[in-house]
């Protein structure tokens, strides 16, 4: 009963963006389903999906907020940025333009989001090497630039796919463990179980003088 | 003889026999005769004829002895036998005595014993009674320690015990019933009582608890914990107390949820960043925007955590009161979300962005009711503000439709759209380019396609033909021509314009004509056709030869076909100063083929009325030199 799944100590919120069609909803089914979604249609608007995972043997529960590609949600996607804990940035190695656009992406991520999101840059659908129009290096010095965390994954065959999520709730763990996360800040991104013993080492310094307002 | 051993003497000879057989005895195989021999070396040490005489009478003396010796021996186990047969017997007697003793016992024990076998049977009943009480004791009762947490103190705190101790009680109150069948009916009832009592206790105390829990629940984040759950699922036998403790929870997630909105509008991330929502109210879209996508997550969490609480009870049991406590923990935000958008709305931002916020609104809408029911207050307070927001946008379309008809504008000197209807059309283009960043269903669409376009496209209509009134002919058709092309190329870049278009289509093909006639007419004018023309048509041929009617005589006919050479040699000199203004290239040309069509046809009929005989014409192929194919040729 103790293991019952609804029992985590931590929620992070994630945010996947990046063009059109490269792959954001099928990362997501693969995750949350461990399947490949052959034809998936476009997203309209936003979904989102949930899993628990474990880091360092804490149970974290992972929401994971889908945005749409297309152009003509940004305004609507937009809105989902705030309070993300993580946000995966996607770019499909076989398109180039997708890949172009990814400062644009940053910028919208670093302008929405808190200073400690973390942020991390998927190279989708590696399992069509014959098409790469994108270096392995040429990303990868992008994402050092930068400061992002970096991996070629593949949604179709579910290739580093846990890796890029897991590393980057290892990440969040490891600011909150460093205390460079607030976690009673509102809009984290995370949200933490209080009757958890380790709750008491992180920081404090922000009074919690929370009183119902309805104005 | 001993030279001639032969076999058959030797045998036959007795001597040798016993010569040989003496010769083959071997005297070392012989063990008698070794003992015998040394027992005679025993006693007969010297070999003298004495002894030798003697030996005879010295043996016997020696077998006498011997035989002496054997019988006192013997005489001393025959003694020994006397005395064991002597205790054999004794104790045979001993024996019999014993039995004869024990027989008396025997008789002596026998009730005894039968006594004995009666109380072991009585008391293995009497344990066996003792364990079916047991057993019923343990079926049909509490341990005192289950009852100890059942009825708890106020301060002490639930724990996995109580609910095994609860799930006990609930099935001993079940159980109990199969002895109400039986004859054990007054502890069946005692029992039930019983029970009945614990139970009650038992869920009262399990409701406050609960209450008191979920009144704990105002965090930003939520701790669901696992005796939570099962509390929540023990409650489902108490339908009544199970909704008070939903409704304490969706009171206590209810202000959670309006205290983190507030918090998220006004206050915004720890550092910053993000910034509040509120900072951006400037801009409208963003600014709802942000509200509604901080809504939609925060009810699709609300929901998690509802459906976290409520794992343990079964779900055919869950849906309803999921909805409604879903419902009540989001009514809270809907007040200060609609005020806000309601004084976003007021504020006038015009047509367009009225128009973005009341689809932004029925995104939403679509967005949150698929995690919540559609009875919820906050769906309603999003559909309010969308209907509002398509009210205001259709009033401010509406306003300026009025303000167009108020104020007609003359036609500009070169007939093109006046900057009225290019500003409403750059804003008709604007409001129907906004779909395109939409997620309405297409129905909705076509709707709301077909009333902006009726607000707009009719009163814009209206207006052209009013300020056309003052206009003549050319200059009308010109005008309205160009109105009408420039409302016809920007709705034909739009879905379910389709009938709009048509009946565009229609009167642009209208003023079209009556141009082309214009064009013609002024044509034929000018080079003196026209006025033959209508007198050819009307010519009756019993009013006699067309040659005799005054205006065509052959002189008339002579000049007018000069000036129609000359036409011929330059068309463009000819054309209406109004053709020229026509916006549209295609329709241009559309005009100008169309009128000469119509000049060829009157050049034909004159040709056919000159070269009639009936019309009495000397030498009409001098007169009217070209033929029509030569003109068609010449005007294509």
């Amino acid at each position: 009963m103790a293991a019952g799944p609804y029992n985590y100590s931590y929620i992070f919120k994630y945010i996947i963006i990046g063009d059109m069609g490269v792959g954001k909803s099928c990362l997501l089914h693969q995750f949350t389903e461990k399947k490949f979604m052959a034809d998936c249609p476009h997203t309209i608007g936003v979904e989102f999906g949930t899993r628990i995972i474990e880091v360092s043997g804490q149970k974290i529960k992972l929401q994971i907020w889908d945005t749409a590609g297309q152009e003509r949600f940004r305004a609507v996607t937009r809105s989902y940025y705030r309070g993300a804990a993580g946000a995966l940035m996607v770019y499909d190695i076989t398109r180039r333009s997708t890949y172009n656009h990814l400062s644009s992406w940053l910028t919208d991520a670093r302008n929405l989001t808190n200073p400690n999101t973390v942020i991390f840059l998927i190279g989708n659908k590696c399992d069509l090497e014959a098409q790469r129009d994108v270096t392995y290096e040429e990303a990868k010095q992008f994402a050092d630039e930068n400061g992002l965390l970096f991996l070629e994954a593949s949604a179709k065959t579910g290739e580093n796919v846990e890796e890029a999520f897991l590393d980057t709730a290892r990440k969040i763990y490891q600011n909150i463990q460093d205390g460079s996360l607030d976690l009673n800040a509102a809009e984290s991104g995370v949200q933490h179980k209080p009757s958890s013993p380790r709750g008491t080492q992180l920081s404090n310094d922000q009074p919690t003088n929370k009183e119902g307002c309805a104005c | 003889m001993s030279d001639t051993p032969a076999p058959s003497q030797s045998q036959s000879n007795p001597l040798a026999r016993k010569l040989n057989k003496i010769l083959e005895s071997r005297l070392d195989n012989d063990k008698e005769m070794l003992d015998a021999l040394e027992a005679l070396s025993q006693f007969f040490g010297e070999n003298s004829l004495r002894s030798r005489r003697n030996l005879r009478g010295d043996i016997e003396h020696r077998s006498l002895t011997i035989n002496e010796e054997f019988a006192v021996a013997f005489k001393e186990v025959k003694e020994q036998l006397d005395g064991i047969h002597e205790d054999v017997r004794a104790m045979s007697e001993c024996c019999q005595d014993m039995t004869s003793r024990l027989k008396v016992a025997k008789e002596q024990t026998h009730d005894l014993i039968n006594q004995t076998t009666k109380l072991q049977a009585e008391s293995q009943l009497l344990q066996m009674k003792s364990e079916v009480a047991d057993a019923f004791l343990s079926k049909f009762q509490l341990q005192p320690a289950e009852m100890k947490v059942l009825r708890g103190g106020h301060n002490t705190n639930m724990t996995e015990d109580f609910f095994s101790a609860l799930e006990r009680a609930k099935s001993i109150h079940n159980d109990v019933k199969v002895l109400l069948r039986t004859n054990q009916q007054t502890a069946g009832l005692e029992i039930m009582e019983s029970m009945a009592l614990h139970l009650e206790t038992a869920y009262e105390r399990l409701y406050r608890w609960t209450q008191a829990e979920c009144r704990l629940l105002t965090g930003d984040s939520l701790e669901v914990s696992p005796l939570l759950c099962q509390a929540m699922s023990a409650l489902q036998d108490r339908p009544v107390l199970f909704r008070y403790s939903l409704d304490e929870y969706g009171t206590a997630r209810r202000t959670a949820v309006v205290r983190g909105f507030i918090d998220a509008l006004t206050r915004g991330g720890a550092s910053g960043t993000p910034r509040p929502i509120e900072m951006h109210s400037h801009d409208p879209l963003r600014y709802v925007g942000d509200m509604l996508a901080w809504l939609h997550q925060a009810t699709a969490s609300e929901k998690e955590y509802l459906q976290a609480v409520l794992k343990m009870v079964p779900e055919d049991c869950v849906e309803e009161p999921m909805a409604e406590v879903l419902g009540h923990i989001t009514e809270g935000v809907c007040r200060p979300f609609k005020v806000r958008v309601e004084h976003v709305l007021v504020a006038e931002p015009g047509p367009v962005i009225l128009y973005k916020l009341a689809n932004l609104l029925n995104f939403y809408h679509h967005t949150i009711g698929s995690i919540l029911q559609g009875s919820s207050s906050l769906l309603a307070t999003t559909e309010d503000m969308h209907q509002l927001s398509k009210k205001l946008f259709m009033n401010s379309l509406n306003c300026h439709a009025s303000k167009l008809m108020e104020k007609v504008e003359l036609p500009p000197a070169d007939l093109g759209p006046t900057a009225a209807l290019n500003q409403t059309m750059a804003l008709l283009r604007e409001i129907l380019s906004s779909y395109d960043s939409s997620v309405v269903p297409l129905d909705a669409r076509r709707t709301d396609f077909t009333e902006v376009l009726s607000c707009v496209v009719d009163p814009l209509l209206q207006m052209c033909a009013m300020s056309a009134s003052q206009l003549n002919p050319a200059d009308m058709a010109t005008y309205m021509v160009n109105c009408l092309y420039m409302m016809k190329t920007t709705l034909s870049l739009f879905e379910f314009t389709d009938q709009r278009l048509e009946m565009l289509s229609a009167q642009v093909d209208a003023h079209l004509d009556t141009l082309v006639n214009e064009q013609a007419s002024f044509t034929l004018s000018h080079v003196g056709l026209a006025h033959m023309y209508s007198v050819v048509q009307q010519h009756q041929p019993r009013e006699g030869p067309l040659s005799a009617v005054h205006g065509l005589d052959r002189n008339s006919i002579k000049t007018a076909m000069k000036q129609f050479d000359a036409f011929l040699a330059s068309p463009d000199d000819l054309v209406l100063p109004q053709c020229k203004f026509l916006l549209s290239a295609t329709l241009r040309d559309v005009v100008d083929k169309r009128s000469m069509d119509v000049i060829r046809q009157v050049y034909e009929q004159l040709y056919t009325a000159v070269t009639d005989p009936a019309n009495k014409y000397e030498d009409p192929n001098e007169l009217v030199q070209r033929t029509p194919q030569q003109i068609k040729q010449l005007l294509s």
